[in-house]
């Protein structure tokens, strides 16, 4: 077990500052986004983009280019095509989308293989470096934390009625082609923005298990949305905590705690509705 | 007799590839009730959604309240507003987490972006009126997903009363129900017709209902077969002509009928 001073010392550090704010606001909004995407059936989609940006990390780092300025273009490319792919092959979803990032990964793989002397090192890529977190990246997640809000909170209607039926969401003049455009590419930079804290193959986590955690405790749409985002932020921030404290890897600590979390709202989903009215 | 709500000129409509809606032309008159008949592929759902201005048009014209909805299906929010539609059927996950109120709620701000928490007391009092109207009154705090087949479509149905309307358009929206809650959820859209005044297109596939309860018919198969007064669209001859030969008419143990042989 640390000691108190242990933790007072961890939270002295400038980096493990930035660390836990970055993993607040990158949990938060996975939370957020996550609540919406679990909905429309897009918790798949956020895996698939979390692989496939290994490939335009490669795809950066083959041209001397900073990985993380390929990355926001490289996967608002990549979802818009996936997009297209699905709607006009006719194809189910999650086929297809199996398809793009496991062949995504495999051209990622031979292009690092390629490059000798990469020093960002694979594991970081994987799992993430929220330790190497900047103001800059910080500054960038506030932003997209508030685009985000905004942007959902004006199209709430829009979204839920989307999820239910689109015809129904037409009626009222819901523009359902334009609607999922914005919230794919939302995704997408959100996916692309906090890969460098969470990592590739931990991204979708940060997506998924909050929102599922706070469907098992919510009745109320916008506790649910509340709830999500707040459990994204909070089992990040716990995760780093006792990653600092035990030195072990900061994304899957944050991943576990996200899991133990979802495991407690499932028994406090099971006890609630086994309680006399 | 004054302008008709829904006018349809001359409508064209090509769905994946197949010229699903040919040259159709109609006229709703205010208060009026229209069934839209016709075998399934005859076009019925493409019809309503191009109306709705959710399909594009390969040619004609289509006028709600008097205002041409626009090529990309456009119509002013005002005229919009005016508009509710009843689908087949939700989409809802399990467990999803929006209740029969907060839903309803949704029916009740005009088209566009808002913020969810505008409009207050005067919203939960016109969704507590809604949900009363519909028999529902005890639904509101319920799970969307937890409500049974009838229920939902009496909550559907709260959705569009919960702010006044001048057209409504229900694509099968008895679908799924059995026969007691089909009849209920008819008399229901009656007596809510009547007292709100608006004007009905709904798709049905329900012959006996549209003939006890619908003003006019339309009978679709791409394009426009007859339309008229029931006991005139709904002809012996007339069905085996739209259905085919295999349509045997039947004398239901009420009133007489005929259905899909």
């Amino acid at each position: 077990m640390a000691e108190p001073t242990a933790l007072v010392a961890v939270l002295a550090q400038p980096f493990m500052q930035r660390a836990l704010l970055g993993g607040l606001l990158t949990g938060s909004l996975g939370g957020l986004l996550g609540s919406f995407a679990v909905l429309r059936q897009l918790s798949f989609f956020s895996d698939a983009l979390g692989h496939s940006a290994l490939l335009g990390i490669s795809i950066g780092i083959l041209l001397g280019i900073n990985p993380t300025l390929v990355l926001i273009p490289f996967a608002v490319i990549f979802a818009l095509l996936i997009n297209q792919l699905v709607e006009r092959s006719r194809l189910p979803a999650d086929a297809l989308l199996n398809i793009v990032y496991s062949s995504s990964l495999a051209f990622a793989v031979v292009a690092l293989s390629l490059v000798e002397t990469y020093r960002g090192g694979i594991q970081q890529l994987l799992f993430g470096d929220i330790l190497g977190i900047g103001w800059l990246d910080l500054a960038v997640i506030a932003v997209l934390l508030v685009g985000a809000l905004g942007y959902l909170a004006l199209s709430l209607r829009a979204q839920v009625l989307l999820t239910l039926n689109n015809d129904l969401a037409g009626a009222f003049g819901v523009r359902a082609n334009w609607h999922r455009l914005a919230f794919i590419v939302l995704l997408a930079v959100v996916v692309a923005v906090s890969i460098k804290a969470v990592g590739v193959l931990l991204i979708s986590a940060f997506v998924v298990i909050p929102a599922c955690a706070g469907r098992l405790l919510s009745r109320r749409f916008p506790i649910y949305v509340a709830s999500s985002a707040a459990l994204g932020g909070g089992c990040a921030l716990l995760g780093l905590l006792g990653s600092g404290l035990t030195n072990l890897p900061s994304g899957p600590c944050v991943v576990i705690v996200q899991f133990s979390g979802f495991l407690l709202a499932l028994l406090f989903g099971q006890l609630r509705r086994q309680a006399p009215a | 007799m004054g302008q008709p709500v829904l006018r349809v000129e001359a409508l064209s409509v090509q769905r994946d590839g197949v010229l699903a809606v040919d040259g159709v032309s109609f006229a709703l008159p205010a208060e009026s009730d229209t069934a839209l008949v016709g075998p399934n592929g005859a076009g019925k759902s493409t019809l309503v959604a191009a109306v709705l201005g959710l399909l594009p048009r390969r040619s004609g014209e289509v006028s709600v309240l008097g205002r041409r909805l626009g090529e990309a299906g456009q119509l002013p929010r005002s005229v919009r507003s005016q508009i509710a539609y009843l689908p087949q059927t939700l989409a809802l996950p399990s467990r999803l987490p929006l209740s029969v109120a907060e839903f309803v709620a949704f029916g009740f701000d005009p088209p566009g972006p808002r913020l969810p928490w505008s409009g207050g007391r005067r919203r939960r009092q016109a969704v507590r009126r809604a949900l009363q109207r519909t028999g529902c009154g005890d639904l509101g705090e319920r799970l969307l997903s937890e409500l049974s087949g009838g229920q939902l479509k009496r909550v559907l149905l709260a959705f569009c009363v919960v702010r006044p309307r001048r057209l409504l358009l229900l694509d099968e929206a008895q679908a799924g129900l059995d026969a007691t809650a089909s009849e209920q959820f008819q008399q229901l859209l009656l007596e809510l017709r009547r007292q709100e005044g608006w004007t009905v297109l709904q798709v049905s596939h329900d012959l006996e209902m549209v003939r006890r309860c619908c003003d006019q018919v339309l009978c679709l198969n791409r394009r426009l077969r007859c339309s008229g007064m029931p006991d005139h669209a709904l002809s012996p001859a007339r069905l085996v002509e739209l259905y085919g030969p295999n349509m045997v008419p039947y004398r239901h143990h009420h009133s007489p009928s005929a259905s899909h042989g």
